[in-house]
């Protein structure tokens, strides 16, 4: 994104600047649309929530988006559900990211070499990725959700990036061990330069837009998970909204009240989406060769 | 890498049709076509039945019954006593009983002639045969204390006897139960599945490899249950009531979803659909050609928000009765509104003596925040200042209600100081958490009635005797011994007049002391085929196959319009 090229081969690409405004659109809907909603996220609007069917009202001037099962306003919900699944889906890539960029450069850097003549940084560092990733990841982390405390943001964070970053590891390893080969870094590394000003100066500039890529996608991933928890009941404990949550509160009643799960679901939909664009237009910006 | 590029394709047709299925799947279609009104009950044909979970606890009556053992339970295996469409008890394999001993002797007189489903005939032997196999020490059975009032009990529980003394074969048709004080609830005790006589193939043991077997107009078949999937129950064709059932067969689907039941129901593959959402039932209710097909059960299951009183801040009875006045049951009808009714009392409708309109826990939001103050911790909702200092954990389980009624619940403490944080967990663990002493300070508790008697309810949900460390149906872990004194009386008190005034007494305790602050009231809401005929309204056994007969019209009848 640094290079002016690369910023115009972006700009260039329809699909990913659709992609980054839907993006951009969702983040400015979390953060500006409670202040614009007319109710409470967490409040009950028994007065004007409840239909003369007794079912939550559909949308109209009060409920702009309709009311939930609990008589709550679909849209406040949306939007503070939107602050806290992007805020979980960004914090958990950022957990992943570090993570799996600490553990795929130094497997990368290290690979073929063994400290003390036995130990196999490499091998060991690949075999502990190449074993979780034997475990469906969404398994992987229902098995931790269940065994920790999981009502609060701060957990679900914490194990969705904690379980997130294999992916990263095996895409950065294979990229440093590129770079690592490159003359300027064997040059450098003959010269003698320390293994962490070879990796900061040579590797991390290298490998950043592979990982700035992954990250973005990964985002998106984490915004799946993290609705198929709060679906399946694993996620943050209620009335705290988030859209995975607001997906299964209304799927008793789709047929009779669709925006319940129309809502999230296009927010969820939309934001995949949209991540999923913006990573794909910043490979294709900043690795033109592979595009 | 390749790119892997994406392109935003237009979505296929078939994924708009899709869409506008579910978007626009507002109408009903119609019912299936059905004979005449008049037209007279006929033999044959088979009742098919779903739901989305599964049996779990078996169908040897000597094992506690479940939501979904219960039904085929009592086809397979008829009882000495049974419910009359008004719930009153009446004889079933029995022709009569008397009552001796001033209520501490129960005699029943068997009907002569009945044939059991391995084809031997009925005899006093095999009802104390049935019982001491259903009490005997080695019955994996939750049940069997419910019978400790049998003389001779003890001592057989403990193994320290080979026969139970209460139950005595008098004669061939003639079998008398002794208890060591009178029991006012025995009859009640009787309608269980507990007791109800056994095939001599059950032997005089539990076995879980037996095939069940009984004196029920329905038996079962080897392989006819599969575990998970179905259980189908044929005719028996000796069942002592003359001309029934009329039915060849009745099927149950298990683990189906609620979304399949009703498709499959429409299609006219499932007769009774009993699962369906809020949502479809309000729309088939809506519709005039299914209005009169839905049969609102009646009320046998009572909620209520269990308070662990040793466990702070509810061990202090006015924060409880604080709980009591601040809930607007009104408000969490809107959840369920077809299969809940407001309840502020401990008793449902169905139990006989209930007192409508005794004074119970009211809504009443000044009077809980009187009780705040009273409690030492007054709230001024203007300011939101004051109240109890620390969350309370409040635990519910999900799927299901309570992940939602917790959320009306939680707002609705709000007002008056008491902060709640939800807890979700599997319904697994919640029983397993909320039944153990000091596991939950709050959770939602529900009871169904075993049987229409206001002792199911009292000596069960607030009786000390029902407190067990380990796995309490007593959630709240609550002990008043003037409660248990009244209750006592009432379970050995024969003058059914007075009997029940106890109950108003102990019910006044309960909704006063407010360990449970009463919710609501839960029953199942049916929609019915209108071929299905013959079903006796009864609230302990609402979908009792033995009088249903399927009346389809007439080969060459036309089907109504717009049927499928």
């Amino acid at each position: 994104m640094f290079d002016p090229r690369a910023r115009a081969r972006f700009r260039r690409n329809g699909t990913a600047v659709a992609g980054t405004a839907v993006v951009a659109a969702l983040v400015v809907f979390a953060v500006l649309g409670p202040l614009f909603a007319s109710h409470d996220a967490l409040q009950s609007d028994f007065a004007h929530g409840v239909g003369p069917d007794r079912l939550p009202v559909g949308p109209c001037a009060a409920f702009p988006l309709g009311a939930d099962r609990v008589f709550r306003d679909v849209f406040a919900r949306l939007a503070v559900g939107g602050r806290i699944s992007l805020l979980i889906a960004i914090s958990a890539t950022l957990i992943a990211s570090t993570i799996g960029a600490a553990v795929g450069i130094a497997a990368g850097y290290l690979e073929g070499r063994r400290f003390a003549r036995v130990l196999d940084v490499d091998g060991v560092l690949m075999r502990f990725v190449d074993v979780l990733l034997a475990f469906p990841f969404l398994l992987l982390v229902m098995a931790i959700g269940t065994a920790l405390d999981r009502t609060s943001a701060v957990t679900i964070f914490l194990v969705l990036g904690l379980t997130g970053w294999l992916g990263i590891a095996r895409i950065l390893r294979a990229k440093t061990m590129q770079i690592r080969s490159l003359d300027y870094v064997v040059a450098s590394r003959a010269l003698g330069q320390p293994t962490a000003w070879v990796v900061v100066k040579h590797v991390l500039p290298n490998v950043a837009g592979s990982l700035i890529v992954c990250a973005t996608v990964l985002v998106a991933q984490m915004i799946v998970a993290d609705s198929v928890l709060s679906y399946l009941g694993l996620g943050i404990s209620p009335p705290t909204p988030t859209w995975g949550r607001m997906l299964f509160e209304g799927q008793e009643v789709l047929g009779a009240a669709p925006w319940m799960v129309a809502a999230p679901g296009a927010a969820i939909v939309l934001a995949v989406w949209g991540f999923n664009m913006l990573g794909e237009g910043l490979r294709d910006a900043l690795d033109p060769h592979e595009g | 890498m390749r790119s892997i590029r994406t392109r935003a394709e237009p979505l296929p047709a078939w994924a708009w049709a899709l869409l506008a299925t579910v978007a626009c799947s507002q109408s009903v279609p119609a019912p299936m076509p059905a004979a005449a009104a008049d037209a007279p009950p006929r033999r044959g044909g088979e009742l098919h039945l779903a739901s989305f979970a599964d049996i779990r606890n078996g169908l040897d009556p000597v094992v506690s019954p479940d939501g979904l053992s219960a039904g085929p339970m009592h086809l397979i295996f008829a009882g000495l006593v049974d419910y009359d469409a008004e719930e009153r008890i009446v004889p079933d394999l029995a022709e009569r009983w008397e009552v001796a001993d001033a209520g501490r002797t129960y005699r029943f007189f068997l009907r002569r002639g009945v044939t059991m489903q391995d084809g031997a005939e009925l005899t006093a032997d095999d009802v104390k045969r049935s019982a001491e196999r259903a009490l005997h020490p080695t019955t994996p059975d939750a049940n069997a204390s419910t019978f400790d009032d049998l003389v001779g009990f003890a001592a057989y529980a403990a193994g320290k006897a080979d026969h139970l003394e209460g139950v005595v074969a008098e004669d061939r048709y003639v079998v008398a139960f002794h208890l060591a004080k009178p029991d006012a609830t025995f009859p009640y005790l009787m309608t269980l599945p507990t007791l109800r006589p056994t095939c001599r193939t059950a032997g005089d043991r539990y076995s879980d490899t037996w095939l069940p077997c009984g004196a029920g107009p329905f038996l079962l078949r080897p392989g006819d249950w599969k575990r998970g999937v179905t259980l189908r129950l044929v005719r028996h064709d000796a069942y002592f009531r003359a001309g029934l059932p009329y039915l060849d067969a009745v099927e149950w689907s298990y683990n189906m979803t609620q979304l399949a039941q009703r498709v499959r129901f429409e299609r006219g593959e499932l007769d009774i659909v009993r699962d369906l959402t809020f949502a479809d039932a309000s729309r088939f209710v809506a519709d005039p050609r299914w209005s009169s097909l839905g049969v609102v059960e009646a009320d046998v299951r009572v909620y209520g928000e269990a308070m662990n009183t040793r466990v702070r801040p509810f061990d202090d009875v006015e924060i409880r009765r604080a709980v009591a006045a601040a809930i607007d049951r009104t408000q969490y009808v809107l959840m369920q509104p077809m299969t809940t009714t407001a309840m502020d009392q401990a008793l449902p409708g169905v139990v006989a003596g209930v007192d409508a309109s005794f004074p119970h826990q009211r809504y009443d939001l000044a009077a809980a925040l009187e009780h705040m103050r009273k409690a030492g911790y007054p709230y001024d909702p203007a300011t939101g200042e004051g109240g109890w200092p620390e969350p309370i954990e409040y635990l519910a389980y999900d799927p299901g209600l309570p992940a939602l009624t917790s959320q009306i619940l939680q707002q609705d403490l709000a007002r008056i100081g008491l902060r709640l944080h939800i807890k979700l967990v599997s319904f697994a663990a919640f029983l397993a958490i909320q039944q153990r002493e000091g596991g939950a300070t709050m959770s939602q508790g529900n009871w169904t009635l075993d049987y229409p008697d206001p002792s199911n309810v009292f000596d069960t949900l607030f009786a000390s005797s029902a407190i067990d460390p380990s796995g309490s149906l007593n959630t709240a872990f609550y002990s008043n011994p003037a409660l248990d004194a009244l209750l006592a009386r009432a379970r050995v008190e024969i003058d059914p007049a007075a009997r029940m005034e106890m109950y108003r007494q102990a019910d006044a305790i309960v909704c006063d002391d407010a360990p449970w602050a009463f919710t609501f009231g839960y029953h199942a809401f049916d929609l019915r085929q209108p071929y299905v005929r013959g079903f006796v309204p009864n609230a302990m056994r609402p979908l009792d196959a033995t009088r249903v007969w399927i009346a389809r019209p007439a080969p060459g009848a036309r089907a109504p319009e717009g049927a499928p």
